[in-house]
């Protein structure tokens, strides 16, 4: 049977009529943003960013990139993909580098690894992009940006199970929630944190839905952001509003590292600009 | 009573030309006049809906490794139907390598915008809205609003929007290939499998034939055109056409079954 549910826009959460005023009560309304993410800079904590690359040299970047890898897609190879070391990666459209500019802005001192996924392949983007995601998983980062996504049904499970895997082991994927408003994997799962655009300037004003699946609204409307050969572009998309949460994740995770996926989410819902704290 | 081998070709022969023949008439009777046609429609009907003064559908062609405009709307039609560029230039090539759609302003300062190629067509927008056309993982082509009338820019409402846009036109799109794709394989497995058969040149000859615009295709061609256009009518219609189909095939029946019987 079709699904007869119209799917509401994603970002129509977020319009400045639709927010929804929250409260915070007992010991939640003591979690301030200046206890969450006060005085830190991202020190010590590894970002992935799975995308079109990261150029490493950009000025933008302040040479906040450790290194990375190219997922590439291979028909003939064992689970039709390749993984080559990239230590000076570099972005082949621009589009990841926009979203390593922003979670630096953010977090100066998160270190930045890059795992290319998008290129010039027409088929085969949503094996590379597990590949890239499982890559990220297994090799020792805190917070994944994730500005993509698939809508393919087949790879529910794959994408689950890994995200499953990240939040088993202490791992925040920060997804951007597809800019069609149809389903699309991993962003709507419970585990990630899902992110849409509002049309607010300010980094770290950011928005909790209290309607799901689409869980926390952050700047993604004309955002003047880092592009591939040095440059700077103003952009749209849910795309750029992600790495904002990706930015302050990083933050919270530095300062707090004792805390698991589900108390970060505690915290950012905590720190909403929608959320006010009881007494406060 | 051993049967006649040329009677079992002759069989053969002729349902593999029906069934040529109803791929194509299927084809047609499942889709508008033209592919082009409906795609005309999605892009003109885009560019009212997001109040842009022009619209465009651009296609991936892998071997080339070019993307080629299909259709586009405008109120000055600039010819640009079929010109070809290359997939990393310009704010299409940027959606076809990322997969995600974007929308941005002050074109004109922006370096993925290609100011040539723009130039060239005679056409250069202030902002655009661009996404891209998936068929399944793969990327088919990017479809592009230009010129917002009534804002400096296109917004994330526009982008939710157009994605349902391009996801009909991906349809379109894909449907007419494979079915095209479907007959392409089709004939070329028939006729090698015909090549191997030494003794199999009645069957070439029905291949070579359905091909044929002599042959008796185009008339089930136009029968099926026909049909879409009937279908395409009021129900009062559709019932009198049915009607006065049953009864030519009632008659038909009927004066056949009786010489059968005489």
């Amino acid at each position: 049977m079709p699904d007869e549910t119209v799917r509401p826009a994603w970002s129509q959460h977020f319009t400045p009529d639709a927010i929804q005023e929250l409260v915070a009560h007992g010991p939640f309304a003591k979690i301030t943003p200046e206890w969450a993410w006060g005085n830190s800079t991202g020190k010590g904590i590894h970002v992935a960013v799975v995308d079109s690359g990261v150029e490493h040299d950009h000025p933008a970047l302040d040479d906040c990139v450790r290194g990375g890898v190219i997922v590439e897609y291979d028909a003939k190879a064992k689970d039709y993909y390749r993984v080559k070391s990239d230590d000076k990666p570099a972005d082949v459209s621009g589009h990841g580098t926009a979203c390593a500019g922003i979670i630096h802005s953010i977090a100066p001192e998160a270190e930045i690894y890059s795992v290319r996924v998008l290129g010039r392949n027409m088929g085969g983007r949503a094996i590379q992009f597990a590949a890239g995601l499982d890559w990220a998983i297994e090799n020792n980062m805190h917070v994944v940006n994730l500005s993509l996504s698939t809508s393919l049904e087949e790879f529910f499970g794959l994408f689950h199970d890994l995200a499953d895997q990240a939040y088993f082991k202490n791992i925040n994927l920060i997804s951007a929630v597809n800019n069609i408003p149809e389903p699309s994997y991993p962003s709507l799962y419970s585990s990630v944190i899902s992110v849409a655009a509002h049309e607010g300037k300010d980094p770290f004003t950011y928005y909790y839905n209290p309607n799901p699946p689409v869980e926390f609204g952050a700047p993604g409307i004309d955002v003047e952001v880092a592009w591939n050969k040095k440059q700077y572009l103003s952009c749209t998309g849910n795309s750029f509003a992600a790495p904002h949460i990706t930015g302050i994740t990083a933050l919270i995770r530095s300062k707090h590292p004792e805390l698991t996926p589900f108390q970060v989410k505690t915290v950012l819902l905590a720190c909403a600009a929608n959320t006010k704290r009881q007494g406060k | 009573m051993k049967s006649d081998p040329n009677d079992y070709e002759d069989k053969v022969s002729e349902q593999l030309k029906r069934l040529l023949v109803s791929i194509e008439a299927s084809g047609r009777a499942v889709l508008p006049g033209s592919n082009d046609a409906l795609l005309n429609s999605i892009v003109e009907a885009a560019a009212r809906i997001f109040g842009a003064a022009a619209a465009s559908i651009l296609l991936v062609n892998e071997e080339e490794q070019v993307l080629e405009f299909k259709v586009a709307y405008s109120p000055s039609d600039s010819g640009l139907i079929g010109t070809k560029f290359p997939l990393d230039k310009g704010i299409a090539g940027y959606v076809v390598m990322t997969g995600q759609p974007i929308a941005t302003s002050n074109v004109n300062q922006d370096a993925r915008f290609d100011q040539d190629f723009a130039k060239s067509t005679g056409y250069v927008p202030e902002s655009i809205l661009a996404t891209p056309l998936l068929s399944g993982d793969r990327i088919i082509g990017v479809m592009e609003v230009l010129d917002k009338i009534d804002a400096a820019s296109f917004g994330v409402k526009d982008m939710e929007l157009m994605g349902m846009f391009a996801q009909q036109a991906a349809l379109a799109i894909d449907q007419s290939q494979q079915i095209s794709h479907i007959k392409e394989a089709l004939i070329l497995g028939l006729k090698r499998l015909v090549m191997d058969e030494q003794d199999s040149a009645e069957l070439f000859s029905v291949l070579e034939e359905s091909l044929d615009e002599n042959s008796g295709v185009p008339h089930l061609l136009e029968l099926a055109d026909l049909f879409k256009e009937i279908s395409t009518l009021g129900e009062p219609e559709r019932k009198a056409c049915l009607q006065v189909l049953n009864v030519f095939a009632e008659y038909r029946r009927s004066s056949t079954s009786s010489r059968r019987f005489r």
